[in-house]
C-alpha cells in the first residue's frame, strides 16, 4: 500500500484552475470534433458541383446522396460490422478479463506471455491476411463472417487483455483478500468483488475493442464475402475510379457514427462512470 | 438489326456444332488449362453462374445495363457483377487466384498486372477461344491494345475498355485568350501560363507520388518526343527528352498549376476543372463525355470542354482486359459473355451507351457516335489509340511504376535535381524489371 | 490445474487457435523466397530475406518516419487527452452526452477519416484553407516538409478520444481517499496532480501509451488515402511500405521478414522500457 506524504502546505485557499479553463477546453475540444462532422453533414446534402464550393453553407438540401447510400445496403453493412464487433468484444472481454487477472495478480506466464500476445498487434495485416485466408480455407470458413471474427480476435483480444491488466494492477489487492477472508472462493471473489471495481476499465476496453473491430478494413475486405461486406469496405467503396463520391461518402460516414454514438452513450453511462462511492475502505 | 443477325447466326452455328458441344455444355469446361472444348462459338445452351469483380467505373454500369441483352442470347448463364475499388480488386482477385475454390470465375485485369499474372499462371490462355469464335475479328482491336494482353506469345486477355490519356481543355477560355490548340510541349506550357488567373489555374496537375505522377508525366515525355521504353526493351529515362519533359512539368507545376497541389490525384484535378478552378487537365479520354454531360459534375460548364491528343500526338495508354482465371470452373460460360460483349455488336452497344472504345471499327460508326459522345470525340479517341504507349510492359510493373513515380515526385517537390531523379528512376526501373 | 492456470487457459487457447497458425505461417514465409506470382518457385532461404531487409535503406527510412510519427502523435494525444479527461471528470452538467460525443472521431473508419481530411484540407475544395485564406494565410498541408505533420494532426483528431476514454476510466476508478487527504492538507491542484493523480494513474498511463503507440505504428489508411507515401518518401510508413512490398509488388516473403524484424525491434524496446518502469516503481 502506498503511503502518501503530503507536506503541510500554507493554509491558503487552493487555487483551482480547472473551473473555467476546464469548461473552455471542453468547448474547444467539442468544436474541433464537431467542425469536420458539420462539413460532412453539409456535404451529405450537397450535389456534385455544390461539393466543390467549400464556403457554401446555405443551400437547398438534396436527398440524392442519402437515397443512394441507403439503397446501397449501408445499413446491412453496418449491422454486419456491429455483429462481428459485438461477438469479437464479448469473447475478448470474457477471456481477456480472466487472463488479465491471472497475469496481474500472479504474473502467469511471465514476460513471454504478456508480450507474446502483442505479436499479432504489431504484425501488419498485409502480412497476416493471406495466412488467415489459408487457415479459413482449411477450416472451411472461407467467405464467412466467422473468418473475420477470428482475424479480429487477433488484435482485439491482446488489446483488451492489456487494458485490463492495467486496470487490475491499479485495483488494490486488499479488497479481494478481504472477500476471501470473508469466505468467498477465489473465482467468486474475482467475479463479485474485483470485476465491479474494474467495471470502468471493462467498459472502456469494450468500447475500444469494438471500435477496433468496427473500423477494420483490410481483413474484412479479403476474408468476408463480397455480397456481405462490412461497413468500412462499403465506405471505402465510395472511392471510385471516377473520383471519390464525396456526397455519398459523407452520408455513409454519418450512418456509421450514429449507432456507435448511441451505444457508447449507454455503455459509458453504465460502466465507464463506474460505481460512485467506491468500494474502498482504508 | 445487328442484334438479330447475331442471334440468328449464333443459333445456326450452335445447331451445327451441338453434337460436339453436348458434353461440355452443362457444367462448363474443366478447370485444367487444356484447350477449351468449344469448337465453333459457345452454344446458346451453355449454363453456369459467372462471378466477376469489376471496378466502379462508368463502363461497369454500362455492362450491367447490357446484361439483359446478353441473357436473351444465353438465357442459362447468370453473370454476377460485384463492383469495388481499384486496389481492392487486385487484392481480392489475387486471393481468388490462389484459393482452392475460386471466388471469381472471370476477371478484369489492369495492364500493369497482366505480365505478372500471366507468368504466374493465374490466367487461362484464350487463343483457342478466340480462334474458334466466329466473326470475332480479333484484329479489329487497336494494335497497341492487343499487345497488352499478349504475354510470351499467348493471349491472356482481350480488351475491355481503354484509359488512354489526352488533353482536356476549355474551348471558351482558350478562344478568349486567342490561343490555338497546343501542338508542342512548349505551346502547352505557354497556354497554361496564359490561362492562369488569380482565381483559376491554367492546368490542374496530378503529381501525387507513385502511380499518378508517372502516369501524368509519361504524357509530357511523349509530348517532348521521348518514350518510356527504348527499342532494346529497356526503360530509358536518362534522355534529353525526359529532362526537357520533367523540367517543363516542374515549371508548369510551379507557375500554372493550382497552389498547394503536390498530392493531387485524379479527384482533385477533376473537381478543379469542373468547378472552374482550372482551365485544362491531362486526363482519361472518356472523362470528356462526363464533363460535357448536361446536369453532370461540371454543372454550368457542360459542353465547353474539348479533347485533344497530347501535343505532338503521342500519349500514354492504359487498358483493362477481360480474362479467365486458370482456376475458373465455368470457362465456357465466361467466354460466352466475354466474346458477346467484346464482339463488334457488343462493342457498338457499349460505346454507344458511353463506354470507352477498344475496337477501331466503332470509332467511325455514326450510330455509335450519335449517343457515344459525338463523332469529333471518337475521332480524337481514334488518334489517341493509334499513337499511344502503355505505361509498362513485362513483369513487376506495379513496382517499377511506383519507383519511377517516387523519383518524379521527389524532383517535383524539389527534394532532388531533375538529372538525379531521372537517373535513379531509370536504374531502379531496369533493376526491378530484371533488365 | 492451479487457479491461475485455469484463468489463463481460455485466453491462451483462443490465442493459439485463432492466431497461432497465421503467425507461424507468416514466419515460415519470411524464411522463404515466396512471391505471390511465383509460387512454384519457392524455396527456403533461411535468413537471407532478413539480411536483404536490414540492408534496405527504404526500410530504415520507413522506420524513421513511423518512429517520428508515433512519438509526436502519442505525446500530443496523451497531453491533450489527459487534460480533457481531467476536465470531463470535473464536469457537472450534460456529462454523458459530452463524453459520448467527444468519442465520436474514433468511430469513423480510418480510410473515411483520411478521405475526409484530404478534401477538408484541399486548397480549392476544403473549408479549412478557405478560412485560412480569409485570414491571408496559405499553407500547403501536404507539401514537402509538412505532410507528415498534417498526418500527425489527423491521427490526433481521431485518436485523442481513445486516450480520453482510457484515462477517464482510470481516473474514475481511483480511490477517493488520497484526494481527500490532499485536499484537507491544502495541497495545490498542481501538486495533487503531480504527486497523487499521476502515480496512481501510472498503470493505466503505461497501458494507454503502449497500446496507442502500437496502434499508431500501424498507420496506413491516412497515407493511403492522401499522400501515397509522398512527397518523395516523407510519409512512407512501415505499414504502407510492407503493404506495397508484400501485396502490391507480390514479394510476400520479403514483407514477412520486414514484419518479423519490426516485431523484434518493437518487442525489444517495449520489454526494455517495461523493465525500466518496473524497476523505478519498485524503488
Amino acid at each position: 500500500m502506498t503511503t502518501l506524504v503530503v507536506p503541510r502546505a500554507r493554509r491558503t485557499k487552493s487555487f483551482n484552475p480547472w473551473g473555467h479553463a476546464g469548461s473552455l477546453l471542453l468547448v474547444v475540444a467539442g468544436l474541433v470534433v464537431l467542425l469536420p462532422f458539420l462539413w460532412v453533414l453539409l456535404g451529405s446534402f450537397k450535389t456534385g458541383s455544390q461539393l466543390n464550393d467549400p464556403t457554401l453553407i446555405v443551400f437547398r438540401p438534396n436527398l440524392a446522396n442519402w437515397r443512394d447510400v441507403i439503397s446501397s445496403g449501408i445499413l446491412q453493412a453496418a449491422g454486419r460490422s456491429a455483429l462481428v464487433g459485438v461477438i469479437t468484444v464479448s469473447i475478448s472481454i470474457v477471456v481477456g478479463s480472466m487472463g488479465a487477472y491471472s497475469i496481474s495478480r500472479y504474473k502467469t506466464g511471465g514476460s513471454a506471455t504478456r508480450f507474446g500476445i502483442l505479436a499479432a498487434q504489431v504484425l501488419p495485416p498485409a502480412v497476416l491476411v493471406f495466412p488467415f485466408l489459408d487457415m479459413a480455407f482449411r477450416l472451411r470458413l472461407n467467405d464467412t463472417l466467422a473468418a473475420v471474427v477470428i482475424a479480429h480476435l487477433s488484435f482485439v483480444m491482446p488489446v483488451v487483455t492489456w487494458f485490463l491488466i492495467g486496470f487490475f494492477d491499479a485495483a488494490p489487492k486488499e479488497i479481494e483478500e478481504q472477500a476471501m477472508v470473508d469466505g468467498l472462493s477465489r473465482f467468486a471473489a474475482f467475479r463479485k468483488v474485483v470485476l465491479p471495481q474494474v467495471a470502468p476499465g471493462m467498459g472502456a476496453s469494450a468500447i475500444f475493442g469494438f471500435v477496433l473491430s468496427w473500423n477494420d478494413l483490410f481483413y474484412a475486405l479479403i476474408l468476408a464475402p463480397g455480397n456481405a461486406a462490412t461497413l468500412p469496405v462499403r465506405i471505402a467503396g465510395f472511392n471510385t475510379f471516377r473520383g471519390v463520391e464525396l456526397g455519398s461518402m459523407c452520408a455513409a460516414i454519418l450512418v456509421s457514427i450514429v449507432p456507435v454514438l448511441i451505444a457508447s452513450f449507454f455503455i459509458q453511462r453504465r460502466l465507464v462512470r463506474g460505481i460512485s462511492g467506491g468500494a474502498v475502505k482504508f | 438489326m445487328k442484334a438479330i443477325t447475331l442471334r440468328k447466326s449464333a443459333i445456326a452455328a450452335g445447331a451445327a456444332a451441338i453434337l460436339a458441344l453436348v458434353s461440355a455444355c452443362s457444367s462448363g469446361s474443366s478447370s485444367s488449362s487444356a484447350a477449351p472444348t468449344a469448337s465453333a462459338g459457345i452454344s446458346a445452351d451453355t449454363a453456369g453462374t459467372v462471378r466477376v469483380l469489376m471496378e466502379g467505373v462508368p463502363d461497369t454500369d454500362i455492362v450491367k445495363g447490357l446484361l439483359a441483352e446478353f441473357n436473351k442470347k444465353y438465357p442459362k448463364i447468370t453473370v454476377n457483377i460485384e463492383s469495388i475499388v481499384y486496389d481492392q480488386i487486385r487484392d481480392k482477385i489475387v486471393a481468388s487466384f490462389q484459393a482452392p475454390t475460386p471466388t471469381y470465375d472471370m476477371a478484369i485485369i489492369d495492364n500493369p498486372w497482366m505480365g505478372d499474372f500471366a507468368k504466374a499462371g493465374f490466367l487461362k490462355p484464350l487463343d483457342d477461344y478466340i480462334k474458334n469464335t466466329p466473326n470475332y475479328d480479333y484484329q479489329d482491336f487497336s494494335a497497341p491494345l492487343r499487345s497488352i494482353g499478349e504475354v510470351d506469345g499467348k493471349t491472356y486477355g482481350v480488351p475491355f475498355y481503354n484509359y488512354g490519356l489526352g488533353l482536356i481543355y476549355r474551348t471558351d477560355l482558350l478562344a478568349a485568350a486567342g490561343l490555338p490548340e497546343p501542338t508542342t510541349l512548349a505551346e502547352l506550357a505557354t497556354a497554361a501560363k496564359k490561362l492562369t488567373t488569380p482565381t483559376r489555374a491554367g492546368i490542374a496537375m496530378q503529381p501525387q507520388r507513385g502511380y499518378k505522377a508517372f502516369e501524368e508525366w509519361g504524357n509530357y515525355l511523349d509530348a517532348a518526343g521521348g518514350s518510356i521504353y527504348g527499342s532494346d526493351g529497356k526503360v530509358h529515362l536518362n534522355t534529353p527528352e525526359a529532362k526537357i519533359a520533367l523540367n517543363t512539368y516542374i515549371q508548369m507545376y510551379k507557375t500554372s498549376a493550382p497552389k498547394n497541389s503536390l498530392n493531387w490525384a485524379f479527384d482533385e484535378a477533376l473537381r478543379a476543372v469542373s468547378s472552374d478552378k482550372a482551365a485544362m487537365m491531362v486526363s482519361y479520354n472518356w472523362m470528356l463525355p462526363t464533363l460535357n454531360k448536361q446536369g453532370g459534375p461540371a454543372g454550368a460548364l457542360a459542353g465547353k470542354f474539348k479533347l485533344a491528343t497530347m501535343p505532338g500526338g503521342k500519349q500514354i495508354l492504359g487498358l483493362w482486359d477481360w480474362a479467365i482465371p486458370a482456376n475458373s470452373k465455368v470457362s465456357d460460360a465466361a467466354w460466352a459473355f466475354i466474346s458477346w460483349l467484346t464482339s463488334k455488336e457488343g462493342e457498338a452497344a457499349r460505346v454507344g451507351a458511353g463506354g470507352a472504345p477498344v475496337r477501331t471499327s466503332v470509332l467511325t460508326d455514326p450510330a455509335v457516335a450519335a449517343t457515344g459522345g459525338g463523332a469529333d470525340y471518337l475521332a480524337t479517341v481514334g488518334k489517341i489509340l493509334g499513337n499511344a504507349e502503355p505505361l509498362c510492359h513485362g513483369s513487376s510493373c506495379d513496382e517499377m511504376i511506383n519507383a519511377v513515380g517516387t523519383e518524379l515526385n521527389s524532383a517535383i517537390a524539389g527534394q532532388k535535381s531533375v538529372d538525379a531523379a531521372l537517373l535513379a528512376a531509370e536504374t531502379q526501373a531496369n533493376k526491378i524489371q530484371g533488365q | 490445474m492451479s487457479f491461475r492456470a485455469r484463468m489463463m487457459a481460455p485466453l491462451l487457447a483462443l490465442f493459439v487457435g485463432a492466431v497461432g497458425y497465421p503467425l507461424l505461417y507468416a514466419f515460415y514465409l519470411s524464411l522463404t523466397s515466396y512471391r505471390i506470382t511465383h509460387r512454384w518457385d519457392t524455396h527456403l532461404v533461411g535468413l537471407s530475406q532478413y539480411n536483404d531487409v536490414l540492408h534496405n535503406s527504404d526500410y530504415w527510412s520507413a522506420l524513421k518516419v513511423t518512429g517520428t510519427f508515433v512519438f509526436l502523435a502519442v505525446t500530443l494525444e496523451l497531453c491533450i487527452g489527459l487534460m480533457i479527461a481531467l476536465a470531463l471528470q470535473r464536469q457537472k452538467r450534460v456529462r454523458d452526452f459530452t463524453r459520448s460525443f467527444l468519442l465520436t472521431p474514433m468511430f469513423v473508419t480510418p480510410i473515411a477519416v483520411g478521405l475526409m481530411f484530404r478534401f477538408l484540407l484541399n486548397q480549392q475544395l476544403g473549408a479549412l484553407p478557405a478560412v485560412l485564406g480569409h485570414l491571408g494565410i496559405t499553407y500547403d498541408f501536404f507539401g514537402s516538409g509538412n505532410a507528415l505533420y498534417s498526418i500527425i494532426l489527423i491521427d490526433t483528431w481521431q485518436w485523442t478520444p481513445f486516450m480520453v476514454l482510457l484515462l477517464l476510466a482510470g481516473l474514475e476508478g481511483l480511490p477517493k481517499q488520497p484526494f481527500e487527504a490532499a485536499r484537507v492538507d491544502g495541497a495545490s491542484a498542481f501538486y495533487t496532480f503531480r504527486r497523487v493523480t499521476v502515480p496512481m494513474l501510472a498503470p493505466v498511463l503505461v497501458v494507454a501509451i503502449l497500446i496507442r503507440s502500437l496502434d499508431a505504428m500501424k498507420v496506413f489508411e491516412y497515407v493511403y488515402a492522401i499522400t501515397r507515401g509522398g512527397p518523395g518518401i516523407e510519409t512512407q510508413t512501415i505499414q504502407y511500405f510492407t503493404y506495397q512490398t508484400g501485396i502490391q509488388f507480390f514479394r510476400l516473403g520479403n514483407a514477412s521478414a520486414m514484419s518479423y524484424l519490426l516485431l523484434a525491434i518493437v518487442l525489444t524496446i517495449v520489454v526494455f522500457l517495461f523493465r525500466r518502469i518496473e524497476r523505478s516503481r519498485r524503488s
